[in-house]
């Protein structure tokens, strides 16, 4: 194997040889250069290659013919040779992709970047300290004159101030070096940890300039400001160097020290690292400049590294793989946004929108902001996940909350930055040529992330628990993605149906488990068919929503609580970018994002906390958790933000209302289901019966009543058709939380019941009234009216709909009112149950007005001429119908072995139901679907038949042969009832639906955005104030210390 | 009173390293003057450099050069530790390295906004 | 029960109650025509009209849901017979009320009144959906504590099954929910005020007194139909409160004096009382009836 010193020396020769060369002969320097990087770029590989095929340990490197403490050594091992292969591989791209602004340049600036990656390739290597300070001086040098490559405006002062700062630290190393020498009397750092020294108080104060110094060199926040002026003013091509290439080595150091220091520079760090963390991200808020936002992110993420490497002990054997999927993350991810702000060259948020022009780099966009905050299946979600799951061992619940917290407000800034990209005002400019010295780099970092994500995935303890199966598959279809949109909807369609035929006898036994396994593969195929009637590619649109049902079924599926986090986040990622792509949907999905992110954390702290002290990660840990109040209450908060209880709901009108056509039906009739699913999970992790006492589920019920009578009758005050939709599915998920929280046998029967029913009526009206949008073009229904006539089949559909809904019999709605009257008064709530009967009668409402405004009354001139919904739109909603027929006609198909299988659970043994063939009854009442869908059938069809009979001669009139006011209408505009149509309601109790939640909500929002606003400007752009600040964060670390 | 018999010149050489330092950093901290900045940074520079070979030396011993002074077999009783002083050899060049890059800056800056005062960089912020 | 055999008791039935109902329409409209110091209409007006809009020959209609409309409304109707145990103890007059409870019932009334919002919905008249909004807003005020007092009442009985309602009030007329329930009766009571649609809650009928409205845009024998529903429809729901609140009935007599005196209480408070409009009826519905009906279910509580 090739020894690193000669990578070094290649590196080294190189720089002296291509700075011989003149500009005439750039191109070979050129070439030389990319040959110099190449040669350890292999090095590196080679070694890792053997420390992954063989367990040898570390090998040691001496120079001089000597030993240590006479000779610098160097160390080389599987870290050592990771972190140089991702520096080194670093440098190479940088040269490709500076290959520009280098040629303008000449020779000077290869060689200065040859030098950089070799002082960074011996930071990583060396084991001494005096050497580790002077490549670090190095590299800073080299990288100042890179810096002078900036032609953007202020590089120079920027890079002045970051010199002087540099300067002041590194007289802080050298001093701290200088008397680690003095009382050590010796450099080397296996030396000094060998020797074990006494930590005199002279000494204490050696390794805190040492450590400080180090620590500084990271830019922890808020002694940071000489950084970010930096990233901001520097080519993206030398920011991507400083946060990939001289964090990477400079983390590197930190961990090779931290050794020598006592015990308690792993607390320092921890603090240091989270505190940098949590306020980088907070600051970041109100940023408004790409480059600048990308360097407070980088601090963060430097900062959560940092911590970590404080957390090596507690981590103990995961500590690599953690540190791993995490480092790679934000080396990945950043370099690859910095080299993409390169290419769209202006630097406000909203500029980014010009990505639109190359879809491919948006979706890489997309994956490195995903990585970012730590998404599945990229390699930080596995990284976040452990350390989480490991401090909660150690029971670093502080700690937790706060690496949460960070992630929040970073999600809060990376998501408005990918909603700009996604749905931003389109640039008026040219669109940016895009030259394959950019496009290599940015498209093999993303490759690297998804192979990263693998690796990360495989090298987790029970991350090969998770089915990667699915994940393949989605990669398949964004290989695919250049098909016409039916081929890719066909295979989309087929594998849904190979996955629940391979799924189903796993799940055959499992009632509840299938039921919700049928609403989400089932629900899934149904909605997909209505895409066929898109033309086109729908670029981007498949893989994310296999994803989405991915993550559903995913759920389903899980057995331990990684699963079904993963499962979890891959559905919130999926359903974000299906929710975004409608057209005006950038706000809603942003909100969506925000409260999805927002619950995820807390199901994931719940989740942490129930694994404190307890072995393994099954979902039955749940039940046994050391911390049942918290874990309950925090994952009962996180699963409402995704059923839209009220207070959490704010998030989806919008993005439900303004999806496409056959976006909304997935995501209110499927969607929501997950969140349904997880308070079942955890709702039987709390012990089913027994926890009727609890009393979260007490509050749950009242808030599910509540959430039941507002959602409700906000719906009812709506003029956009999807919005009413929206509303309703509010009202309705109060139903299913406020069933789910009696904790009883028939309880859980009605909200399966209500899920279910939901399920096929939500979706079947998503689906008319989108197959209407598409036609009118509008979805305010006041300006509709009529339509019967031109969509019979849609009206028919929206009937069978809003019956269903309204729970009226003979459709299976009825059965979910019936159970819910026995289930209210055997359980007692009746107040609860009279509000949620309330909101019940106050659904009428937005029925009637649905179907009236928007197919009865007056036709418009303007839609004479629409057509029948596509029928593409059609075939699912008749399947719909037949199913909504099946179930009214015989619902003990499925309630009879769902009842059986919560009775035969130990969860719900008393069962109140009894079944006799098709009538159920409880010692309450009695309810015979079957039979009083045959009375209502066969009296429906005589009384019919009688009126035919009686009035076979009716004559068919026209639409303006009535009187109206004395006169014959002549225009259906003044004639058509629906706008504001129950203002008598509004005036008696419309003070209910006043928007005081969203604003409050939003008073929070601009509270925090200002609060980051004014913090952020103690960075003053000074370069002095920059020192003081570096000064005070040196003097009061110290005086915390001693 | 100083008792200036008991003053030897490693404590010297360190106070007066320590006095520089800290004046150094004050003069990058409060003077306005680039110019003057970077004077201010080689003192900082110059006073690390006195506090390391303070660190290495011991009383009554020679300068680490082997010559017919030093007796080779016996040279590492007879001089001063000689690392440090082979550190601040190092030192030097790269504070030299980095006050030419300072400098250079400076040019670059007065260039640009034809002022020296650095309350006139300002523009990058928050 | 031979099939055939219940099929042709439950068309008596039927015919016994559309016949009773028509005469207390009759009787109604007699009565307010004296208090109004009129001398009104024949007792058998009813029979007149419905015969007349039967034998209409010309006939208009809007499409197919204005047809359906109708048919949905008698459905409505003649549905809630069909579930309602009309005469307690007895296998023939039950009709088919085994197949669901109370609840059943309770949400099967919102079948006809959907269908006949929709079929004059298609008429495409404005005053109609003006009506209906009127009315569904109000309807929900009126249900709420006409839930509560079924709440009450299942509480109390531990029932939903009208057949045990009924039954566990046999004995004495103290055992009547009447007496034993007065707070649930009163709170229903108040509903069924509403759910007649008479004064004060009537305002909903007001675009009827218009030259148009629900009612009177359907004509000939789509009035025909719509007037054998509310005869039948009055009659049915004074019989639910009679099972619910009365002590049921033993016997046809029973029934008819007992729905005779439920169904004119609403008829005597409409004659005293001035309407509300809509948004004045809400709130009141809203408050003290509300209350009893909470108050109905607290004492159970307790």
């Amino acid at each position: 194997m090739v020894s690193p010193i000669s990578s070094i020396a290649v590196l080294l020769g190189s720089a002296f040889l291509v700075g011989l060369f003149k500009k005439t002969s750039y191109s070979f320097a050129q070439m030389l250069s990319l040959l110099a990087i190449a040669f350890p770029l292999f090095v590196s590989a080679q070694w890792l290659i053997h420390f992954i095929g063989t367990s040898d340990g570390a090998v040691m490197l001496y120079t001089a013919g000597a030993k240590p403490p006479f000779s610098v050594s160097l160390q080389i091992g599987m870290a050592e040779a990771f972190l140089t292969l991702a520096v080194n591989l670093l440098g190479l791209l940088s040269i490709i992709y500076l290959m520009k602004p280098f040629k303008e340049l000449g020779v000077k600036a290869l060689a200065l970047l040859l030098i950089l990656v070799m002082g960074l390739n011996v930071i990583i290597l060396s084991r001494d300290i005096f050497n580790i300070f002077v490549f670090l001086e190095i590299a800073s040098i080299a990288l100042v004159g890179l810096i002078l490559l900036g032609k953007r405006k202020h590089t120079y002062s920027a890079g002045f101030k970051y010199l002087i700062a540099v300067a002041i630290i590194s007289s802080f190393l050298l001093v701290g070096i200088a008397f680690v020498y003095y009382f050590g009397s010796t450099l080397n750092i296996d030396d000094f940890v060998a020797q074990n020294l006494i930590v005199t108080k002279g000494l204490s104060t050696a390794l805190f300039l040492l450590f400080i110094a180090v620590l500084l060199e990271l830019k922890p926040f808020p002694a940071n400001g000489w950084a970010l002026d930096l990233y901001e003013a520097a080519h993206p091509g030398v920011g991507a160097l400083i946060s990939g290439g001289t964090a990477t080595a400079s983390l590197y150091v930190l961990y090779k020290i931290l050794p020598m220091g006592a015990d308690y520079w792993s607390d320092v760090l921890i603090w240091v690292g989270l505190i940098s963390f949590l306020g980088s991200n907070i600051l970041g808020i109100s940023q408004k400049n790409a480059n600048r936002l990308l360097g407070y992110s980088s601090i963060g993420q430097i900062g959560l590294l940092v911590a970590v490497i404080g957390f090596s002990d507690q981590l103990g054997s995961h500590f690599e793989a953690i540190f791993f999927s995490l480092f790679i993350s934000h080396f990945l991810a950043k370099v690859g946004l910095f080299w993409l702000s390169g290419w769209v060259g202006k630097t406000e948020l909203t500029a980014w929108s010009i990505l639109r022009t190359k879809p491919w780099l948006l979706l890489v966009f997309g994956i490195f902001l995903f990585t970012l905050i730590g998404f599945p299946p990229f390699p930080s979600f596995f990284g976040k996940w452990q350390l989480i799951v490991d401090l909660a061992s150690e029971h670093g619940f502080n700690w937790i909350v706060i690496i949460l917290a960070g992630s929040l407000f970073e999600g809060i800034y990376l998501f408005r930055w990918l909603g700009y990209a996604i749905k931003g005002e389109k640039s008026t400019e040219n669109k940016p040529l895009l030259d394959w010295q950019t496009a290599l780099p940015i498209g093999l970092f993303a490759l690297l992330i998804i192979g990263a994500g693998y690796v990360s995935n495989q090298w987790m303890p029970n991350g090969q628990s998770i089915n990667l199966i699915p994940v393949f598959f989605i990669l398949a279809l964004f290989v695919l993605d250049f098909l016409p949109a039916w081929i890719k909807n066909t295979i989309s369609i087929a594998g849904l149906v190979v996955y629940g035929y391979l799924l189903y006898p796993e799940l055959s036994d499992d009632t509840l488990r299938l039921v919700f396994a049928v609403i989400f593969l089932g629900g899934g195929i149904l909605t997909l068919i209505a895409g066929y009637s898109v033309k086109g590619k729908r670029a981007g649109f498949f893989p994310f929503a296999l994803m989405m049902f991915a993550g559903l079924i995913g759920l389903v599926e899980a057995d331990n609580l990684l699963q079904f986090f993963f499962a979890w986040e891959l559905m919130t990622l999926g359903s974000y970018v299906l929710i975004i792509r409608g057209k005006r949907s950038m706000l809603h999905a942003y909100n969506y994002m925000l409260f999805s992110l927002g619950g995820a954390y807390l199901i994931f702290m719940g989740m942490a906390m129930a694994t404190a002290g307890q072995s393994g990660i099954s979902l039955e840990i749940l039940r046994t958790t050391a911390f049942p109040g918290w874990t309950y209450a925090l994952m009962a908060i996180g699963f409402l933000t995704k059923t839209a209880a009220l207070g959490f709901h704010i998030w989806l009108p919008g993005a439900h209302a303004e999806a496409e056509s056959d976006v909304s039906p997935m995501v209110s009739g499927i969607l929501l289901k997950g969140g349904v699913f997880g308070l079942i999970v955890l709702f039987l992790a709390m012990g089913g019966e027994q926890a009727q006492a609890n009393p979260l589920v007490y509050v749950l019920g009242w808030l599910g009543a509540i959430t039941a009578l507002i959602g409700n009758l906000i719906a009812v005050f709506q003029e956009d058709a999807k919005k009413l939709l929206a509303y309703s599915s509010i009202g309705n998920l109060g139903y299913v939380l406020f069933a789910l929280a009696f904790m009883s046998n028939i309880g859980w029967m009605t909200a399966i019941t209500y899920s279910l029913n939901h399920f096929l009526f939500k979706t079947l009206l998503f689906l008319a009234i989108g197959g209407v949008v598409l036609r009118v073009k509008t979805h305010n229904m006041h300006e509709m009216g009529g339509l019967i006539k031109q969509m019979p089949l849609s009206f028919i559909a929206v009937l069978i709909g809003i019956i269903t809904l309204a729970g009226i019999p003979p459709l299976s709605g009825y059965a979910g009112k019936w159970l819910f009257y026995n289930a209210v008064i055997a359980q007692g709530w009746y107040f609860q149950g009279a509000i949620v009967f309330f909101a019940g009668t106050i659904a009428f409402l937005y029925c009637f007005k649905l179907i009236y405004a928007v197919f009865l009354g007056q036709p418009k001139d303007k839609f004479r001429q629409v057509k029948e919904a596509p029928v593409w739109y059609i075939i699912p909603q008749i399947i719909l119908i037949i199913g909504i027929m099946v179930f009214s006609a015989r619902p003990d198909l499925i309630l009879k072995p769902v009842g059986e299988l919560l009775s035969g659970s130990a969860y719900f043994p008393t069962d109140p139901l009894n079944w006799e063939s098709v009538t159920a009854s409880t010692n309450l009442g009695y309810w015979s679907g079957y039979k009083i869908m045959l009375v209502i059938g066969v009296m429906f069809m005589v009384l019919l038949g009688w009126l035919l009979l009686m009035s076979r001669k009716a004559q068919k009139i026209k639409q303006f042969d009535i009187v109206y006011a004395g006169e014959t209408p002549f225009t259906p505009g003044t004639t058509h009832f629906s706008h504001n149509m129950f203002a008598p309601l509004y005036r008696a109790i419309g003070f209910l639906t006043l928007p005081m939640i969203t604003q409050s909500w939003n008073r929070v929002n601009s509270t925090v955005h200002d609060f980051a606003d004014s913090a952020r400007k103690i960075y003053s752009g000074n370069g002095q104030s920059y020192l003081v600040q570096i000064l005070a964060y040196v003097v009061i670390v110290y005086l915390i210390l001693f | 009173m100083i008792n200036f018999n008991s003053l030897n010149i490693e404590t010297v050489s360190m106070g007066i390293g320590v006095i520089l330092f800290v004046l150094g950093v004050w003069g990058i901290v409060s003077q306005k003057n680039i110019i003057k900045i970077i004077i201010s940074f080689t003192i900082v520079d110059t006073s690390i450099h006195l506090i390391l070979v303070s660190i290495g030396y011991i009383r009554g011993k020679s300068a680490p050069i082997i010559d017919a002074a030093i007796n080779k077999e016996n040279a590492a009783n007879e001089v001063v530790d000689p690392l440090p002083q082979a550190l601040v050899l190092t030192a030097i060049v790269i504070g030299l390295g980095i006050t030419a890059l300072m400098l250079s800056y400076a040019l670059r800056m007065y260039k640009e906004n034809k002022s020296l005062d650095i309350n006139k960089f300002k523009a990058l912020k928050w | 029960m031979d099939i055939v055999k219940k099929i042709g008791f439950v068309l008596l039935g039927l015919f016994i109650v559309l016949n009773w109902g028509l005469l207390m329409a009759g009787i109604m409209r007699k009565i307010i025509a004296r208090v109004s110091m009129r001398r009104g209409i024949k007792i058998f007006q009813p029979y007149i009209n419905l015969i007349k809009n039967y034998s209409i020959r010309s006939q208009l209609t809007h499409g197919i849901m204005f047809y359906l409309g109708p048919v949905f409304r008698l459905s409505g109707g003649v549905g809630i017979f069909l579930f309602m145990p009309m005469i307690y103890g007895s296998d023939i007059w039950n009709n088919f009320s085994f197949t669901g409870d109370l609840i059943l019932i309770a949400y099967f009334m919102f079948f006809g009144m959907l269908g006949m919002a929709l079929g004059a919905g298609e008429g495409g008249h404005p005053y109609s959906a003006i009506g209906i909004s009127r009315g569904l807003a109000q309807f929900t005020a009126i249900e709420l504590p006409l839930t509560l007092a079924i709440l009450s009442i299942a509480i109390q009985y531990q029932s939903l099954s009208i057949t045990e309602i009924v039954a566990a009030q046999q004995g004495s007329i103290l055992n009547w929910t009447l007496f034993t329930n007065p707070l649930a009766t009163g709170a229903a009571m108040i509903s069924f005020l509403g759910a007649m649609g008479h004064s004060p809650f009537n305002v909903v009928m007001a675009p009827q007194e218009n030259p148009v409205g629900p009612p009177t845009e359907y004509h000939g024998t789509f009035l025909g139909v719509l007037q054998t529903n509310r005869a039948i429809l009055h009659v049915v729901e004074a019989v639910l409160y009679m099972n619910l609140f009365f002590g049921g009935a033993n016997n046809w007599i029973e029934l008819i004096v007992k729905t005779f005196f439920i169904y004119f209480w609403s008829v005597f408070v409409g004659m005293v009382f001035p309407r509300f409009r809509v948004d004045q009826s809400i709130p009141w519905l809203l408050k003290l009836p509300v209350l009893i009906g909470v108050a109905a279910i607290i004492v159970f509580i307790v």
